[in-house]
């Protein structure tokens, strides 16, 4: 599913985010990506997600290299993606059920398949009653299980978290790795980043450390 | 289709919230279509008189006073034949006094110091407007001149066509200034478009996160430059209305002068349709550089 070989990221002053990188997830699989702020967490999903481009080596995700792609080729294969951040990255503006519906309207699926996709899947993480709230009326957890609903709307075969329990308290920690074991269950490639050990612990799942950018251990 | 829908969906809506700088966007282009709008107006009207003059010039044999009847009757003989003639009516002196003391009420008691009828007598000549297209008729006023009898010949398309070099040369000028304050509208535009661009920068980024066509990330701005431009142009042209109807009522006596009895007209459908086509055309433009811009 994903693979890196020799990757490095070096942004300015010689300081190296990841170096000498290669791993590989295969599919279906869910892995914690681990390790202290600076690791390369972050930075990995980035490039997963295409928002950089590494220095060096390349990354290989379902048999094609990434590192190349066009713009129009970058947008095809974010399709693909889902993805989750600590801090949601919810649309103010739009209510619940938009959000959701949000992304398979920008993929320009048709308006009635769009509502009946979020409310599967607002129902699946069980807040369809508050589908007409606003992100700003619902709780840390509520507004990260909105984000989890909004990254499997568009069926992803990869889904990428970094730091989705960063904001939260251990219980609601659980229940949002609760939520991502039942994607992963339902054939998705899961890679999640965060740094809480005890998390990985209760999850048990395979664990790839990083440290300055370089993988040191791999549970 | 649903790219479409989409983006006239979300055009309109940050459109609407802009407020203030949208208004000002509009606004903007309104001015930019009232310049352009003014001179085809003017344009318009000055050509649709021209015409109308051009249709019926006419010129002008002044005879000498010593002229005989034999000579007078050379001269109707030759533009009889010319085959080119709609019109001939000869003007005696006493005619030529009697228009005068019409035309020239005023002036009337003038004449009447006169020891001598000082007006020549005259044939007055309409010609067809092909015959001055294809210079024919110029041709017609050179034999004539020639002729003896004939004291001077006034032939009106010199400043016919002095007016219309004149029109082309204020169409130009004005043409090139309304480009500079489109192009000045269209960086407006930009920079209202750019301005509620920053307040979608989360939908933004949420859209490329997820692999959506750059046509649904594009579109919107794109459709919220041109429905400020279509809204602008339709501004200029109620304005540019307006201001027609007050000046017909405002120099309504002038008008009917120089008119000859016709009225100033509003721009025909297609140059209306064709300025507000425009004016969505400087609105896109502006549109599509904040978003080549920003994303």
């Amino acid at each position: 599913m994903i693979e890196t070989h020799h990757l490095s990221k070096l942004y300015s002053r010689g300081l190296y985010a990841l170096r000498d990188l290669t791993i590989t997830v295969g599919k279906g699989e869910f892995v914690f990506l681990t390790g202290p702020s600076g690791a390369g967490k972050s930075t990995l999903l980035r490039l997963l997600l295409l928002q950089e481009q590494p220095s060096e080596g390349h990354i290989v995700v379902n048999g094609q290299d990434i590192s190349k792609l066009s713009r129009r080729k970058v947008q095809e294969y974010r399709r693909g993606i889902g993805f989750v951040f600590q801090d949601f990255k919810l649309i103010p503006t739009r209510t619940v059920i938009e959000n959701i519906s949000f992304v398979p309207e920008v993929l320009g699926v048709p308006q009635a398949q769009q509502r009946r996709k979020a409310y599967q899947v607002l129902k699946w993480v069980g807040l369809q009653h508050r589908m007409n709230a606003f992100p700003h009326d619902l709780s840390g957890g509520e507004q990260q299980r909105i984000a989890i609903a909004r990254a499997v709307a568009s069926d992803p075969s990869l889904l990428l978290a970094d730091e989705p329990t960063g904001n939260l308290d251990p219980d609601l920690s659980l229940e949002i790795m609760n939520l991502l074991r039942e994607v992963n269950a339902g054939g998705t490639t899961v890679l999640v980043a965060t740094h809480d050990r005890e998390l990985i612990r209760l999850v048990g799942r395979r664990t790839i450390t990083l440290e300055q950018g370089r993988m040191v251990e791999v549970a | 289709m649903r790219a479409l829908d989409f983006a006239i969906r979300e055009g309109w809506a940050s459109l609407w919230r802009s407020g203030g700088s949208g208004a000002f966007a509009v606004l903007a282009i309104a001015l930019a279509m009232i310049v352009l709008g003014a001179l085809l107006l003017t344009t318009w009207n000055v050509e649709r008189v021209l015409a109308q003059w051009s249709s019926a010039a006419e010129f002008s044999v002044y005879l000498r006073d010593d002229a005989s009847s034999e000579q007078r009757g050379a001269i109707e003989e030759l533009i009889d034949q010319s085959g080119i003639v709609t019109a001939r009516q000869y003007v005696s002196k006493t005619d030529a006094l009697g228009r005068f003391r019409r035309e020239f009420a005023e002036l009337a008691s003038l004449a009447d110091d006169f020891e001598d009828n000082p007006f020549p007598a005259s044939v007055e000549v309409t010609v067809n407007p092909i015959a001055q297209e294809d210079g024919r008729a110029d041709a017609l006023v050179r034999r004539v001149s020639s002729l003896p009898g004939v004291a001077d010949v006034r032939y009106d398309r010199e400043w016919l066509t002095r007016l219309a070099s004149g029109l082309t040369a204020v169409r130009g000028t004005g043409f090139g200034l309304a480009v500079v304050m489109a192009l000045a509208a269209a960086v407006t535009v930009a920079s209202v478009v750019r301005l509620g661009l920053n307040g979608r920068r989360s939908e933004i980024e949420i859209m490329q996160l997820v692999g959506s066509p750059l046509t649904f990330i594009r579109g919107p701005f794109i459709a919220e430059g041109i429905l400020q431009g279509g809204l602008g142009a339709l501004v200029a042209l109620v304005l540019l209305w307006l201001g027609l109807a007050v000046a017909g009522a405002w120099w309504s006596t002038e008008l009917t002068l120089i008119l000859e009895g016709g009225s100033l007209q509003c721009l025909p459908l297609r140059l209306c349709v064709g300025l507000v086509a425009g004016g969505m055309a400087v609105g896109g433009l502006g549109g599509f550089s904040a978003s080549r811009h920003a994303i």
